[in-house]
C-alpha cells in the first residue's frame, strides 16, 4: 500500500531577486568614462618637412641626377615628370576644373614605384588656387598604397634584408614654397 | 454620520505594498546594448588638438596619429594660433558678398614681398623662445648632457576651401620661425 500523502501544506517558494543595482552603478561609471575620455573626431596628420636649399646638396644633385619625382598640380591638368629626366612625363586632365583625377594619379606613380622601388621622396608643387581637400587627397594618394597596388620589397639599408614597403611615396615636398605661381 | 463613514472608506481603501521594485531587469539591457556599442566605436586620442567653430576638416585614409605639438587653424575668415586669432582676412572690395568670394591677407599683415605674415612670425618666435626655454629647465638631456634640441613642428588644421596660396604664405612664415616640418591634420576616413 503506498503511503498517504502529507495533509500538510506546501510553503510557497521564496522568489530570488537578483540584486541589480551595483551592476548598474558600475554600468553608469563605465558609460561615463568611456563618454568622457573617447575622442569623437579622430584626426590623423601627415608630415611634410621644408625644403632646404644647400650649394652642396645642388652640385651633388647635379651629379647623381635623381629621380626627384615632381607632380604639378594646374588648373586644367596635372604632369608627373622628373628634372633630370628619369621618367616620360604624364599628363592627366582633370576631372573638373581645379579637380585631379586621384587614381590616376596614383596609378602613374604606381607604375614609377614599380622602376623605383627604393625612391621615397615626391615633390609636390600645387598651384595657388589649390584647396586644402585637394592637396590632402593628392597627398593620400601619393602616400598610401591600396590593397589591390602590387606589393613592393626594397632592401633595407639597416640588416640588407629585402622588405615589403608599406608607402608608394611617403615623404611629400612642397616645390613651390618660395615662388608666386 | 459622514464622519465614520469616511473613516471606514479610508480603511478599505487599498493599501500600496510594503515593498516596492523597480524592475531594472530592463534599464540594465539598455545600458548593456549603450556599453557594448561604445567599446566598438571607442577611439581615444593622446593628442589635445583644439579646433574652431564652423571649420570643415577634409578627410584622409592616413593612419598617422599627429602627437601633440603647436597648432595653426586656418578658417576661410582668418587664422589662428594656439586658440590666439592673430589674423582676420579681408574680402577684396570686387569680391564682397560674392559666394566664390576669396578671402585674403591685408597688405599691412604681409612682410618679404608678401610672403612673411608678420604676426604669425611673432607669435612664432615667442612659441618658440618658450619651448627653448621650458627645454633648458627640463631635466631630459640628450647624450650629451645638453637639453634637447627645438624640434620645430608645426601642426596646420585648415578648412577643406582654403587655398593653397594661404597656406604656402604660413608654410613660409613658419619656415622663417625655425618652424622646419609641417604636420597636415585632417580627419580620419572611415573604411
Amino acid at each position: 500500500m503506498f503511503k498517504r500523502p502529507s495533509s500538510r501544506k506546501r510553503k510557497p517558494r521564496h522568489q530570488i531577486f537578483l540584486n541589480l543595482v551595483p551592476i548598474i552603478d558600475t554600468m553608469v561609471v563605465l558609460i561615463g568614462f568611456l563618454l568622457f575620455t573617447m575622442a569623437f573626431l579622430v584626426l590623423v596628420s601627415m608630415d611634410s618637412p621644408f625644403p632646404t636649399i644647400n650649394p652642396q646638396d645642388i652640385a651633388k644633385k647635379l651629379l647623381e641626377k635623381p629621380l626627384q619625382l615632381t607632380v604639378t598640380l594646374r588648373e586644367s591638368e596635372v604632369e608627373i615628370w622628373s628634372p633630370f629626366q628619369k621618367i616620360t612625363p604624364k599628363k592627366i586632365p582633370n576631372i573638373m576644373p581645379g579637380q585631379p583625377d586621384i587614381k590616376s594619379i596614383h596609378n602613374t606613380l604606381v607604375e614609377v614605384k614599380q622602376k623605383f622601388p627604393a625612391e621615397n621622396k615626391i615633390v609636390l608643387v600645387p598651384f595657388a588656387g589649390t584647396n586644402y581637400e585637394t592637396i590632402i587627397a593628392v597627398m593620400d594618394g601619393m602616400r598610401l598604397l591600396e590593397k589591390i597596388d602590387p606589393v613592393f620589397f626594397a632592401k633595407n639599408p639597416r640588416n640588407g634584408i629585402d622588405e615589403q614597403i608599406r608607402f608608394l611615396f611617403p615623404e611629400v615636398i612642397f616645390g613651390n614654397l618660395l615662388g608666386d605661381s | 454620520m459622514p464622519f465614520y463613514r469616511s473613516i471606514r472608506q479610508r480603511r478599505s481603501q487599498k493599501k500600496l505594498s510594503y515593498f516596492f521594485d523597480l524592475q531594472l531587469t530592463s534599464m540594465l539591457d539598455i545600458f548593456i546594448v549603450v556599453l557594448i556599442f561604445l567599446l566598438k566605436i571607442y577611439a581615444v586620442s593622446t593628442n589635445s588638438f583644439s579646433t574652431v567653430n564652423g571649420i570643415k576638416l577634409p578627410y584622409s585614409f592616413s593612419l598617422d596619429t599627429p602627437p601633440d605639438t603647436l597648432q595653426v587653424i586656418i578658417t576661410p575668415e582668418g587664422l589662428t594660433f594656439e586658440n590666439n586669432r592673430i589674423i582676420d582676412f579681408i574680402q577684396t572690395a570686387s569680391e564682397a558678398g560674392s559666394s566664390n568670394s576669396v578671402y585674403t591677407f591685408k597688405t599691412s599683415d604681409l612682410d618679404e614681398g608678401g610672403r612673411r605674415i608678420v604676426a604669425l612670425y611673432d607669435a612664432l618666435l615667442k612659441a618658440k623662445e618658450k619651448s627653448e626655454l621650458l627645454r633648458l629647465k627640463s631635466k631630459a638631456r640628450d647624450e650629451k648632457g645638453k637639453p634637447l634640441p627645438f624640434e620645430g613642428f608645426l601642426a596646420i588644421q585648415a578648412d577643406k576651401s582654403v587655398r593653397y596660396d594661404i597656406i604656402r604664405k604660413i608654410m613660409y612664415t613658419a619656415a622663417t620661425a625655425d618652424f622646419k616640418t609641417f604636420r597636415f591634420l585632417a580627419l580620419k576616413h572611415e573604411e
